[in-house]
């Protein structure tokens, strides 16, 4: 409806979702699979993919003990409801091949034919130092260009990571995200599997993108990947995630622990596009620890699942550190997604700045949920957070909760955030130039998103823009 | 019309009268061991309201502030324009603050914003004053009284 129809009663009925447009929608049978658990999770379960991966006893430990975190954690009581996730209908572990494919042609078949119309393997030999696809909860595929990995730069899965460099993983795994930091890290750290495995040397520059692709390809099936980047002294490297999910009536569920580390003087760009289908639960844990001189940048897009629930963090531990948040969220018919960031400053001279955009329509639902907290260490630092909110109509709702914690008299902290629809001097200055009402509100929540997009290496930021465009189809007024 | 919160407090305002217009002010200075708590909640529940919502405060010795604010704007209050403001000025190594502004949007026709600032007496300022002869002491009490202001 045009805002510039007349007034009429405000209407409060809640469209059904329309999917039809969702491109990654199809999925492939389950009956070839190497190994599917049951329904449910309990200690058996645990043990058996302990078991069936040939873990070290101390892994198998902190699973059972993540699992037994987790049965004693209560559901968090704030954020998204989460009451419809139902624990004992999610199989926990499908394994879809029994091995990783080092070349293209390894993969089976419908897995590739999978992968093939997500256009995965063309951008690689185009713009990636590396890949790895997981589907369900294995990674399926993975490579790495010979020229890094003669340098030393390890890009594995989780589990082989944990077969190969076990003293590395061991002295890292959880340290960052102790089992039990909160229900879902518990019960990722119970059931986890697949992700990948990052470590850049020293003074390494890893050029182009490392990118990982995760689909979940069955229905109610949970995808719990782990991943660990360290990259150390002086380092450089960019890993960038992408998800879909076909379109199943019953839920899946998501819930991923990542842990980065950030030696002194390295940086690390983590870049999200999440783009799963509007059944997905996305509950994500992550957070980077940034020793002195050290940068941690995330850049996270959240389009798609029901819900999402995600703060990435950063722990600015050295003096000098810096981290950033880029987060940009949109959320439809049928979406919530509370994200936000956490800046914790301990160190003297640290700078953290948080930008979040998010976008709400068609009742959805977006919230900010933040943190900073400077320390009683941490003088001379600097934080800036700002939000901004856009809501294209009256059902839609948006939310703001930061929390600002100052244990020290010689900081700077400034949050900044507003919310607004789109502005009718801006829309009748476009339309007053012969654009229509619709090409001009796109031409606003482009404009509005554009910031954020601009920091995205080229090709993700054309898939990103494209991605907003079809959201956009139609519904603004 | 003005309501005052200059004491620590819970307080909840809410404008559920079309075209209601309400200005809330906060002013305060703590010292030694006070720990002043704020908890300001503005309902926005009828259309066209207006709120504009400024708390500032000066925390001195090893006292602690908690500002929590909260803009609430329900489906029904088209056309609220809302501003919450928190400003605090830490004067001593000790003192500990925490702001939290919130807001919870529930329609579009809106236009909300919020701010928060913690920081400390700019060392400029004292460098201009001390250079026109003030002494320190002076300089940083004009500066906690023109920041209260």
């Amino acid at each position: 409806m045009s805002r510039f129809a007349p007034i009429s009663p405000r209407e409060t009925k809640i469209v059904k979702p329309d999917l039809s447009s969702y491109k990654f929608g199809f999925h492939t049978s389950t009956d070839k699979y190497a190994f599917k658990s049951g329904k449910g999770l309990s200690t058996k379960v645990v043990e058996d993919i302990s078991s069936r991966k040939n873990e070290p006893e101390w892994m198998r430990k902190q699973r059972l003990e993540g699992h037994r975190i987790f049965k004693d954690k209560k559901m968090p009581e704030w954020g998204a409801d989460l009451s419809s996730i139902h624990f004992d209908d999610i199989y926990y572990y499908l394994k879809p091949t029994n091995k990783e494919g080092k070349n293209w042609e390894d993969v089976p078949l419908e897995i590739k034919n999978t992968f093939d119309k997500l256009g995965i393997p063309e951008a690689e030999q185009k713009t990636l130092s590396g890949v790895k696809a997981q589907f369900d909860s294995e990674i399926i595929y993975g490579s790495i260009k010979k020229m890094l990995s003669d340098k030393g730069v390890v890009f594995l899965g989780m589990d082989e990571g944990l077969k190969k460099y076990s003293d590395l993983v061991r002295e890292y795994f959880g340290s960052l995200i102790p089992t039990g930091d909160n229900k879902f890290a518990a019960l990722n750290t119970a059931v986890w599997s697949g992700g990948s495995f990052v470590y850049v040397p020293k003074n390494v520059d890893v050029g182009l993108p490392l990118q990982a692709y995760f689909r979940i390809n069955s229905p109610n099936a949970g995808q719990f990947e782990r991943t660990l980047i360290i990259a150390d002294e002086g380092s450089k490297v960019h890993y960038v995630e992408g998800c879909t999910a076909p379109a199943f009536t019953d839920g899946s569920l998501h819930s991923a622990v990542v842990e980065i580390f950030v030696k002194k003087g390295a940086t690390v760009q983590y870049t999200t596009v999440q783009n799963w289908y509007k059944n997905v639960y996305n509950l994500v844990t992550k957070r980077a620890r940034v020793e002195e001189e050290g940068r941690m940048v995330w850049t996270d897009f959240n389009m798609g699942s029901k819900v999402t629930m995600k703060y990435p963090g950063f722990i600015l531990a050295g003096k000098g550190a810096v981290g950033e948040t880029l987060s940009m969220a949109m959320a439809g018919v049928g979406q919530q997604l509370d994200t936000g960031s956490k800046a914790i400053h301990l160190a003297p001279y640290t700078s953290s700045t948080i930008i979040s955009k998010s976008i709400s329509k068609g009742g959805g639902r977006t919230s900010y949920r933040g943190m900073v907290s400077i320390g009683p260490k941490a003088h001379h630092s600097k934080s800036k957070v700002i939000c901004d909110a856009l809501i294209l109509d009256p059902q839609s709702r948006s939310d703001t909760y930061p929390t600002n914690k100052i244990f020290n008299s010689d900081v700077t902290l400034e949050h900044e955030a507003s919310v607004s629809r789109i502005g009718e001097e801006q829309l009748f200055y476009l339309m007053s130039r012969g654009i229509s009402e619709n090409e001009a509100g796109k031409m606003i929540v482009q404009g509005f998103a554009d910031p954020l997009i601009k920091k995205l290496p080229m090709e993700y930021a054309v898939e990103m823009n494209r991605l907003i465009d079809m959201e956009m189809a139609g519904s603004v007024g | 019309m003005i309501k005052f919160i200059n004491k620590p407090g819970n307080y909840s305002f809410t404008l559920d009268k079309k075209g209601q217009e309400l200005e809330i002010v906060g002013r305060f200075h703590l010292t030694g061991n006070q720990v002043g708590r704020w908890d300001v909640e503005i309902i926005h529940s009828a259309p066209n309201t207006t709120s504009k919502t400024t708390i500032k405060g000066v925390v001195d010795g090893s006292a602690r502030a908690f500002v929590d604010g909260i803009i609430r704007v329900f489906p029904a209050a088209v056309g609220t324009e809302a501003f919450l403001e928190e400003r605090i000025l830490l004067v001593s190594e000790n003192a500990k603050a925490e702001a939290t502004p919130n807001l919870e949007i529930e329609t579009d026709e809106v236009h909300c914003s919020h701010a928060a600032t913690v920081g400390k007496i700019d060392e400029e300022e004292i460098f201009y004053l001390q250079s026109r002869g003030i002494k320190l002491k002076q300089a940083k009490e004009m500066i906690t009284a023109g920041f209260l202001l």
